[in-house]
């Protein structure tokens, strides 16, 4: 099952590098322009892009059962492809490696629920948003916490450089050591379950996947009306505007049809 | 890829983070060291033992130790093992120290073993044969030289152990390379946080390469006490001394 799969990739693998090779020793190619990577192939006739992702965060990009990246995110991008007319393959990065290899031009685009923000649009370019999604605190069942101002004296367990992490940062101080700050959001609630943190701060949907597949745990989610509303996009290389565009393409053509609202539950504006 | 343009008052800011981080790198290395120490002692002394229900005990602790990684160790500890024995976690710092403790005592464990077996037999059945019971023999013959040759690999372990408390990070511990990784993810930027990070490390081994060097030169056969604590310099006079 692995295996095949394995084996599918390295030969795929065996075959990128081979032909990364052959271009990097072939003459001066015709249009003169390296400046993204050699991860775009033509796949019979269609414009391939190869899709980095962090499938450890479901329900929007994670591992099913037989180890393809499925999820929110997934179908979305599938969807943005089929109206812009493009191929796509995926490829789980892990959330740290991700933008470097955005940046090499390893991967042509990002999905990861990454949020478009000001620190980040100087180093990389973003599509129009396809996606709103909010912060939620997740505390003990008998915890007395109705705000965010409520965690200013508490710890908070978050998951590393995420959205909610930023947002501790800011209310904790960047430098803070109350600040638990985990591999995954999993690990992150299991720090609070534990008593290594009083309360949790993640993206809404994590957090009500998370309550869904665990019934049994006793925590509930308080909303705060202070987090600002944030809006994913789907990240490229600064300055790659032919992806970009066809990205934009897409997404306006899957907000027009209804398709999006069918994959979300929501319009986006 | 503009390996020139780099920007470290970033870092700089961050500061607070990497200092904690060295400090708690520091504590998980000595802490855990001392403990892996005690406790390889007795578990390595087990491996040594002809009964067979210290023996194996022991045989089995180190196989499994060594056996599995340490990340592994690492996460049963402080997600499965402390919270169902307490009721609840210690906090990172805790959980390291024991996964880093339990971890190099497997290590120790069979460096002191090996360096028991590595003095030759003739010691010990000479030490026999002048009337010495077996446990004086271990304590003044054997001991002492085998002492001295765990030293090395003792150092060498130190070393790996303070390298290896870096997993501690995946744990959320605050620890250096915790400190790199919120900065790079804070910042975007992948080289400036990783390499501080690097440095850092080489700076810590470093310092204990240094204190391992000295031991291992204190406890060599060609060790001369240096002149200025020699308290008797039989009639030579010593320049400046």
């Amino acid at each position: 099952m692995l295996g095949v799969n394995k084996m599918k990739w390295l030969v795929r693998f065996a075959v990128l590098v081979i032909a990364v090779i052959l271009v990097g020793c072939g003459t001066v190619s015709k249009n003169g322009s390296s400046s993204d990577g050699n991860s775009e192939a033509e796949a019979g006739g269609k414009k391939k892009l190869i899709v980095g992702t962090d499938a450890t965060y479901a329900p929007m990009e994670y591992m099913d059962e037989k180890g393809n990246i499925v999820g929110i995110d997934i179908d979305i991008v599938k969807a943005v492809a089929e109206a812009a007319g493009v191929e796509v393959e995926f490829r789980n990065y892990g959330w740290e490696p991700l933008f470097p290899a955005v940046n090499s031009g390893e991967v042509d685009l990002a999905v990861s629920s990454i949020t478009i923000d000001e620190d980040r649009k100087q180093s990389f370019d973003f599509s129009d948003p396809y996606y709103i999604a909010n912060q939620l605190i997740l505390v003990p069942q008998d915890s007395d916490v109705e705000s965010f101002e409520d965690l200013k004296d508490k710890r908070i367990s978050v998951q590393i450089n995420t959205t909610g992490h930023m947002v501790v940062k800011d209310l904790l101080g960047n430098t803070s050591s109350k600040i638990v700050a985990a591999e995954t959001m999993p690990l992150a609630i299991g720090e609070m379950l534990n008593g290594n943190a009083d309360a949790s701060v993640g993206d809404n949907v994590v957090l009500i996947d998370y309550q869904k597949n665990n019934p049994k745990v006793k925590l509930k989610t308080v909303e705060d009306d202070s987090f600002e509303k944030e809006y994913y996009g789907l990240m490229v290389k600064k300055g790659n505007k032919e992806v970009l565009e066809i990205l934009n393409d897409g997404i306006k053509k899957i907000k027009e049809n209804g398709k999006l609202k069918e994959i979300t539950g929501f319009d986006v504006e | 890829m503009d390996f020139l343009d780099f920007r470290f008052d970033a870092i700089w800011s961050y500061r607070e983070l990497f200092i904690r981080g060295l400090w708690i790198t520091l504590g998980l290395t000595v802490v855990g060291y001392a403990g892996g120490i005690i406790l390889g002692l007795f578990v390595g002394l087990g491996k040594l033992s002809k009964r067979k229900w210290v023996y194996y005990p022991a045989k089995y602790y180190v196989d499994f130790f060594r056996g599995t990684p340490l990340l592994v160790q690492l996460l049963l500890i402080h997600t499965a093992l402390i919270p169902s024995i307490v009721g609840h976690s210690l906090g990172f710092f805790v959980s390291g120290v024991v996964a880093l403790m339990l971890n190099s005592a497997a290590y120790n464990a069979e460096i002191i073993r090996a360096g028991i077996n590595s003095i030759e037999t003739g010691q010990m059945e000479a030490a026999r044969s002048l009337g010495m019971p077996h446990k004086t023999a271990m304590r003044l013959i054997i001991l002492p030289q085998a002492l001295r040759r765990m030293i090395p690999p003792f150092g060498n372990e130190l070393i790996a152990l303070m390298k290896d408390s870096s997993l501690v990070s995946m744990i959320a511990g605050s620890e250096l390379l915790y400190a790199g990784k919120v900065v790079a993810g804070a910042t975007l930027r992948p080289w400036e946080p990783y390499l501080t990070v690097a440095v850092l490390y080489l700076l810590l081994t470093f310092i204990f390469g240094k204190l391992i060097s000295y031991v291992e030169k204190r406890f060599s056969n060609s060790y001369v006490p240096s002149p200025r604590k020699q308290r008797l310099s039989f009639g030579r006079t010593q320049a400046g001394g």
